[in-house]
């Protein structure tokens, strides 16, 4: 039903984000948005004061992937909204559900170069699935239903929603009515069903590579019932995990630059790859053109633009994933090619006996995997820390796992825990980051004071850059340019300056001790861990390389 | 490099324009041409585009296809014609 009423665009704004569900919003004010955090003042939505608007971006991200609700932040004009366009850019490369309002200068004003004014909506264009720029104040209320619909709609992703000034000040007639989401516009090709199913029969060495998509389509059921109903091998895309349940037999983990040796031995080998909402990353490729070499492809996805983008498939599958997994969901002779994955998943199972004295990561995060309670958050960071824990932990959900994939944002760890652990307030939300990342949004732990937030922060420290050292060990003769942190603050005092209880450790036998006191600690908590700088990730599979010739720890 | 003609049918939507060209831009394709008009009467755009490029007409059709305002997008030229580079 319909409901008239007299209002200013500001409060039309937070009477819309009510209609579409939304609790709670990041952001920082600023001149240009003072009358919509004027009309907050007076709204239910509960707003989340972040230090830096790339934080109140990250966390709308985490919120969103922790919740599979949409994002929403808030910025002023200028450079308020210019820090947005990182985590924008994040979430359009992880297609992460995402609204973003900025503040604009006042329409009269636009095009003067006037104070904090840019032109956000220009920037927008490559960093948004979409974007609006509202200079009606009759077009606001229909502008913010699209933007939730195309939010949410296909593959999903960031919209930015621009306002000026005087346009959240202006008087409208807020309708309130019912709204629809989109039709999907692009008419998806009928799904090669007949032809992915003759491969699927035809196939004696198949293998199933899972990506973020199936997670966002809310779909693990249906992967999890099609890999039991085929016995599928079947590995995993960063952002995938978590979507495989990781303790089932035929799983064998990540593939791709730091993927387990079975996976990607497998994938080379295969002769089919059932490829799921997944879209043949360079991190996952390797070379590309001797990716799979022998393999033919069935590709699922919602995005049509993804078919035949890196490799030609032979078998596209578009459309909803829950509809289109059951549909191919056939038994498979395979049991011989079954047999020889899991030989070679136990043959290159992972080793934790580190003869050295130092703290062993790996070990640590194995460890910090097993003890955490069930339905717990990891965030990451970038870098050798964000792999050792794709390697080394275990997700039962892709929403129980949040890093930035497609973009690899360093910084970008901690706000999204904020973000998680505002969404899933009972659930432990863990952050796993290095002594370089942790530092590109450290001013966010200003955020977990203000609103006691019960964050759990790993801090690997190596006092490096540590991935960009191991590139520069490896492949760059060891000239170790700018990746020296030994400068770095003391980190256990400067927790403790936001009032969060910090501990350092820097010996093996004291993981176990520091992990539990960490994990049963009623609040935010700090562990830093220091490591031996010259710790590598191991596989490594260097670039333009084929996944199979890859490096490995001597 | 091959050459190809573009037909876009758009709503007339603020930016579209702009949307579309960095989109050719991005994914690798020169344009050497635009003509571009309103039907103000029913607001849809009608965008003639010449473009460049080694890599697939395709590549680009399903990209601008993906614009939320575009409302079709076809290869109006059958195919291929070889150009100097």
């Amino acid at each position: 039903m319909a409901n008239e009423q007299t209002l200013t665009g500001g409060s039309l704004l937070f009477q819309v984000l009510q209609q579409h569900g939304v609790q709670h919003v990041f952001g920082y004010p600023g001149g240009a948005i003072m009358p919509i955090y004027d009309a907050l003042y007076d709204s239910d939505v509960e707003h989340f004061l972040c230090r830096h608007e790339q934080g109140a971006a990250f966390s709308a991200v985490g919120y969103a992937r922790a919740s599979g609700k949409v994002g929403v932040c808030l910025a002023t004009s200028g450079p308020g909204a210019t820090n947005l366009i990182t985590g924008l850019a994040d979430a359009l490369a992880d297609s992460i559900p995402v609204v973003a309002i900025t503040g604009q200068v006042a329409t009269a004003a636009m095009g003067s170069d006037a104070f904090q004014e840019v032109d956000i909506f220009g920037l927008s264009l490559a960093c948004t699935k979409h974007s609006f720029q509202v200079t009606d104040i009759n077009e606001l209320e229909k502008v913010l239903h699209k933007a939730f619909a195309i939010a949410l709609e296909g593959r999903q992703g960031p919209v930015l929603v621009d306002i000026p000034k005087d346009i959240q000040l202006a008087q409208v007639n807020g309708v309130m009515g019912d709204f629809s989401s989109l039709k999907n516009k692009v008419k998806l090709p009928p799904a090669n069903v007949g032809s992915a199913i003759a491969l699927l029969s035809q196939a004696k060495k198949p293998v199933l590579y899972v990506g973020g998509g199936v997670g966002m389509a809310n779909a693990i059921d249906e992967l999890r019932a099609f890999i039991d109903i085929t016995g599928l091998p079947s590995v995993s895309t960063l952002k995938g995990l978590g979507a495989i349940d990781p303790d089932h037999c035929s799983y064998l983990g990540m593939l791709g630059m730091h993927g387990t040796k079975a996976a990607n031995i497998a994938v080379q080998e295969c002769d089919l790859l059932v490829a799921v909402g997944a879209r043949f990353d360079d991190r996952v490729t390797g070379k590309l053109n001797e990716f799979a070499p022998n393999a033919k492809v069935i590709h699922f996805d919602i995005d049509t633009a993804e078919i035949n983008k890196r490799r030609k498939v032979d078998a596209a599958i578009l459309g909803d994933l829950k509809v289109n997994l059951p549909a191919l969901a056939i038994p498979l002779s395979i049991e011989k090619w079954r047999e020889e994955c899991q030989q070679m998943k136990k043959d290159f199972a992972w080793r934790y006996d580190h003869p050295h004295e130092t703290i062993f990561a790996p070990a640590v995060l194995k460890e910090l995997s097993d003890k955490m309670p069930h339905n717990t958050v990891v965030t990451t960071d970038v870098g050798q820390h964000q792999m050792w824990s794709a390697q080394h932990m275990q997700f039962d959900d892709p929403s129980n796992f949040l890093t930035s994939g497609g973009m690899g944002t360093m910084g970008f760890g901690l706000p999204a825990a904020i973000g998680a652990q505002v969404s899933r307030p009972t659930d432990c939300v863990i952050t796993v980051s290095g002594d370089g990342s942790f530092m590109m949004n450290v001013q966010e732990l200003s955020t977990i004071k203000r609103f006691q937030l019960p964050v759990k922060i790993v801090l690997i420290d190596n006092a490096k850059l540590g991935m960009v050292r191991q590139w520069q060990d490896l492949f760059f003769n060891g000239r170790l340019s700018e990746t020296d942190l030994s400068d770095n603050p003391d980190f256990v005092m400067l927790a403790t300056a936001f009032d969060i209880k910090a501990k350092q450790i820097t010996k093996k036998c004291e993981v176990s001790a520091a992990i539990e006191e960490m994990l049963t600690h009623d609040g935010a908590y700090l562990l830093q861990v220091k490591i031996d700088a010259q710790d590598n990730v191991w596989p490594l599979v260097p670039p333009e390389t084929a996944n199979d010739k890859m490096m490995e720890s001597t | 490099m091959n050459h190809y003609e573009l037909l876009i049918v758009a709503d007339d939507k603020q930016v579209v324009l702009e949307r579309i060209l960095q989109v050719a831009r991005y994914r690798g394709f020169l344009i050497s041409g635009i003509n571009a008009q309103v039907n103000t009467g029913n607001n849809i755009g009608t965008i003639k585009l010449s473009v460049r490029s080694d890599r697939s007409i395709d590549l680009l059709v399903d990209q601008i296809n993906k614009l939320i305002d575009i409302k079709s997008v076809k290869v109006d030229n059958n195919g291929v014609m070889p150009v100097c580079a």
